[in-house]
């Protein structure tokens, strides 16, 4: 007999525009920001291990799923898939003022809602988005809230208030105690999100999702969006793949030298 | 004024891509005429520091502790805060490691300060600003990234970069101790060891690099220079139709239109021609190279580096010299 | 007027699709080699409620009703069209259950057949008579409160793998009913499978009762009213679902050719800047919208619970053939290639053909919409 020790989890998740379909994503001239029309919006697809992942717990060890977003109001429909998969509540933290933040900012607002949300034990994010696929959020939303944090974690195993994870790195992985409540973000191998079911997609439309303001969570104006983000982005720009097409015929020792050469810098040294 | 680059060591080695760093950092204090410093944590690490002066730092601020032999992020990130709120450099660079992203993060979010991942290129403008280009969006859009008022600017770089510079063993620098008390109780998240694992063999679909073969190989014989270079690079080995037709490869290794669509940072087709039902599926490869002795044939039309010429003269050529290259680098490396 | 999904739907069709593309295109290839059911991703669609679509709450099941049916089988069958095949049947087995079953049928019965703990076939056709459903010769006779069943039945998919099934029995001159049969009945027996050169993953076979005794309780609606059991469930729910397989080789048609055309150079530029191509394409897409329009629009009318088998016959008719077109012209985009095995127009164009006589030929579609054509004059 598993003993029960209910866990309070808390998913963090982003609406992006679908990885399929990112080579047509434009940028306006002018304004320099991004056109997302025409791509479809999806959940950010680590975001949705990171949210299977807190279903499995839940159902090894019993507790409760919230899921939390940031995002303009359209990213409701991924709060409301991640319904449909599982979690018992959704919170939409959706502002005019937070847009334009960076990942401190990101991070400041998610930690306050988290709060506002009330006591957890674990946070799971995803290791990266694809679009800005920083993996900055989960460290600063750990430190924001004030406990450990793992990232990239491939294996995670929950005993009471510990856990034992196994994250990443780049020939290998280090084994990491952690001791709740802390913060984790998790890579493609840990698991494989679930398809939600006919019962998970009605669930899901009986299920409101919230919406936070930024008064809602107690993030000041100053703190919020553009002023409250350290960095910004003074320039953006379309890469456009065209073949170089560079050929060269020449005895085979000098041919494999130029290879060689440029080899080595397109893999960095 | 200085600019910091955190010194990754691992085992008691430093890591490549802090070297790389150095170098890089090391164009940028010049330019700005800030001092360069590299900051270092670690157990019984003191004698890295003289290897991070040879390779450009001014400084090391080294700080020593039994719980830190480890990378631990919250001692780590703690200590590396209070350094910064005390010197104040003016910007602080990390390699984009897996520990680099961890750790970076979260000292930036202790200084309230800005930082920009996985930096490709980074310059100084006429404010004394770091503009950092970062790829989004999975590469096919730059941005370029800026922290105007808080300090310091920091950012995570991609390692390869930059080339890691000549070591100038002559070089002298200074080492600053820093004593900083760490308790079993700070390490929350505590890493308890560190397991190395030789690279799997990744699916096609997930390998960084693929070379591949074709009709022009003639021969299992033949396709053995294929399965060489792909071993000298750490590659994953593909081919097309007649390469499996002929036995060469198995049915998933095949590329192609009725087969698999790849998208590595570097693909290299031998002896391949590139007609159509191939190529479909290598489109969005980083860089194509191509080597194959009919000039006229379709895949230089798609490739970044061509070589028309033998490929049994050729390959071999290039095997070896990567060979090379890799003895060299693993003496290095940790 | 409204042609829009709800947002329930729209998420329907999500799942469906992830599941289509995720678990079962890696068996696709196995599917059409072997021919055999992949009974785990059968299973794989009851645990996601796939099955239990078109029953009520109430019993167990979703009750999402008959568009978000052909949502399910449109996406299935855009990869796989033998699993989308197998699935319209599980529910065409359910469909007597759902529409003429008793309380105590429903209560006894639906709650299983959702989860997938029973699942029925529907087994009416018989060498005597598919077409001609009066022609079948399967008897029932009454022995004390029992009925006694014997007859062959073929061309029944999803009988290898039911256990239990729908079996339409002559009980009087020109009088029929329809029985629920548990398959391990003594005296029923499985006989061949047969060896289709299209629709290859689904399993469609001879099953044949042998004094198979069954209760007065599985006896589904009244006694000698068994042929408009069997008629309305084919009408409302085995036709259409057919034309949501088609549908769904429609739009992979339209998807592929679109894909090739912008891939294949000739003459220094892709052959989708050809005319000739381009009209190749215009044909598909119209067939495949003309299809969408029929098939959904005939789903919303029957989720209003408007009788429409003429609807439900002309959209079978209609998106059927368009996928034998559809698919043929497919092959063409792809020139030499598409009549080879590895590549997938010709596996489109053998299933689509497979679709043309199930659930009635395209003659027997036109007799079931005549009636409604004459009533068009005052």
């Amino acid at each position: 007999m598993v003993k029960q020790v209910p866990y309070e989890l808390v998913v963090c998740i982003k609406q992006v525009p679908d990885p399929r379909f990112i080579s047509r994503i434009r940028i306006n001239p002018e304004t320099k920001t991004i056109i997302r029309e025409g791509v479809p919006a999806v959940i950010n697809p680590l975001d949705k291990h990171a949210l299977e992942e807190a279903l499995r717990i839940r159902e090894q060890h019993g507790g409760r799923v919230t899921v939390v977003s940031m995002g303009p109001l359209q990213a409701e429909d991924a709060c409301k898939e991640a319904l449909a998969m599982g979690a018992d509540r959704a919170v939409l933290i959706t502002d005019r003022r937070l847009a334009g933040s960076d990942t401190l900012a990101t991070a400041l607002a998610l930690s306050k809602a988290i709060r506002r949300i009330g006591g957890f034990d674990l946070v799971l994010c995803g290791a990266e988005t694809v679009d800005g696929s920083t993996g900055q959020v989960p460290p600063q939303l750990a430190e924001f809230l004030g406990v450990p944090h793992v990232t990239r974690v491939f294996s995670l195993a929950l005993k009471g208030r510990e856990a034992e994870a196994k994250a990443a790195l780049e020939y290998g992985y280090r084994r990491v105690l952690l001791r709740l409540p802390a913060v984790v973000s998790v890579i493609r191998e840990i698991n494989e999100p679930r398809i939600p079911s006919v019962s998970g997609i009605l669930r899901a439309h009986q299920i409101p999702v919230e919406k936070w303001t930024i008064e809602d969570i107690g993030l000041s104006e100053d703190e919020a969006g553009i002023k409250g983000s350290p960095t910004i982005v003074s320039d953006v720009y379309e890469i456009e793949v065209r073949r170089k097409r560079e050929v060269f015929q020449g005895p085979p020792e000098e041919a494999a030298r130029w290879l060689f050469e440029r080899i080595v810098s397109v893999l960095g040294g | 004024m200085e600019l910091w680059v955190y010194a990754e060591q691992r085992r008691g080695k430093l890591v490549s891509a802090s070297l790389e760093l150095l170098g890089l950092a090391r164009g940028i204090a010049d330019k700005a005429r800030w001092a360069l410093s590299s900051v270092l944590l670690g157990h019984n690490v003191e004698v890295l520091c003289k290897e991070l002066i040879a390779h450009g730092a001014d400084r090391v601020y080294l700080v020593e502790h039994p719980l830190l032999e480890l990378y631990q992020c919250e001692p780590y990130s703690r200590i590396l805060a209070k350094l910064a709120s005390e010197a104040k450099p003016e910007a602080i660079l990390f390699p984009h490691t897996a520990v680099g992203s961890d750790l970076a993060p979260r000292v930036a979010a202790k200084l309230r300060t800005g930082l920009s991942a996985h930096v490709v290129n980074i310059e100084l403008d006429e404010r004394r600003l770091l503009r950092q280009i970062v790829p989004g969006f999975g590469g096919s859009i730059m941005a370029v990234v800026l922290c105007p008022e808080r300090r310091p600017q920091m950012a995570t770089i991609m390692p390869g970069v930059a080339r890691k510079p000549k070591p100038d063993w002559s070089r002298r620098g200074e080492v600053i101790r820093v004593e900083e008390e760490v308790s079993e109780e700070e390490l929350r998240a505590r890493t308890l060891e560190l397991v190395e694992e030789p690279p799997e063999e990744k699916p096609l679909e997930e390998a960084d690099i693929v070379v591949a073969g074709g009709w022009g190989l003639r021969s299992r014989e033949g396709f053995r220079i294929v399965e060489e270079l792909a071993e000298a690079l750490s590659a994953a080995v593909g081919g097309t139709r007649p390469a499996l037709d002929e036995g060469w490869i198995k049915p998933h290794q095949m590329i192609g239109h009725s087969g698999k669509t790849i998208r590595p940072k570097l693909y290299i087709a031998i002896g391949i021609s590139g007609e159509m039902h191939h190529t479909v599926g290598i489109l969005d490869s980083g860089v194509i190279v191509a080597v194959n002795n009919d000039p006229s044939a379709p895949i230089f039309e798609v490739c970044d580096y061509g070589v028309v010429g033998d490929a049994f003269e050729v390959i071999p050529r290039l095997t070896s010299m990567l060979r090379e290259l890799r003895g060299a680098q693993l003496k290095q490396e940790p | 007027m409204e042609f829009t999904f709800t947002s329930k739907q729209e998420m329907l069709r999500k799942a469906a699709r992830e599941f289509a593309e995720r678990e079962v295109a890696p068996r696709v290839q196995e599917m059409d080699e072997t021919g055999e059911v992949p009974m785990d991703l059968v299973k794989k669609m009851f645990d996601l409620g796939f099955g239990g679509l078109l029953i009520p709450q109430e019993y167990g099941g979703s009750g999402m009703g008959h568009v978000a049916r052909m949502i399910v089988i449109e996406e299935i069958s855009r990869i796989s069209p033998p699993l989308g095949f197998t699935l319209q049947i599980v529910h065409l087995g359910q469909a007597p259950v759902i529409y003429f079953g008793s309380e105590e049928q429903k209560r006894k019965w639906l709650p299983e057949l959702a989860k997938g703990a029973l699942i029925a076939s529907s087994a009416v056709t018989e060498p005597t008579g598919g077409s001609d459903v009066l022609g079948i010769q399967t008897t029932a006779r009454k022995e004390g409160d029992e009925w006694v069943i014997s007859g062959r039945k073929c061309f029944i998919t999803n009988a290898h793998f039911s256990n239990i099934h729908g079996v339409l029995a002559k009980t009087g001159d020109r009088e029929f009913s329809y029985f629920m049969v548990e398959a391990d009945r003594p005296g029923v027996k499985l006989g061949r499978k047969e060896d289709k050169f299209g629709l290859r993953g689904c399993v469609t076979g001879e099953i044949a009762f042998d004094e198979v005794r069954v209760p007065e309780e599985n006896l589904v609606g009244s006694p000698g009213k068994g042929l408009r059991v069997a008629l309305a469930s084919i009408s409302n729910v085995g036709r259409p679902g057919v034309a949501a397989v088609a549908l769904g080789i429609l739009r992979r048609c339209l998807e592929e050719a679109a894909k090739y055309a912008k891939e294949r150079k000739l003459y220094g530029k892709p052959i989708s800047d050809l005319q000739a191509i381009q009209w190749k394409l215009t044909d598909i897409y119209m067939d495949y919208q003309t299809s969408w329009l029929l098939v959904y629009y005939a789903a919303w009318l029957r989720d209003q619970n408007i009788r429409v088998d003429a609807e439900n016959a002309m959209c079978k008719l209609w998106a059927t053939e368009a996928a034998v077109r559809a698919a043929k012209l497919l092959t063409e985009v792809f020139g030499a290639y598409g009549v080879l095995r590895e590549y997938v127009p010709q596996r489109l164009l053998r299933d689509a053909q497979v679709l043309i006589p199930s659930a009635g030929t395209s003659d027997i579609m036109r007799v079931v919409m005549a009636r409604k054509a004459l009533e068009f004059s005052p």
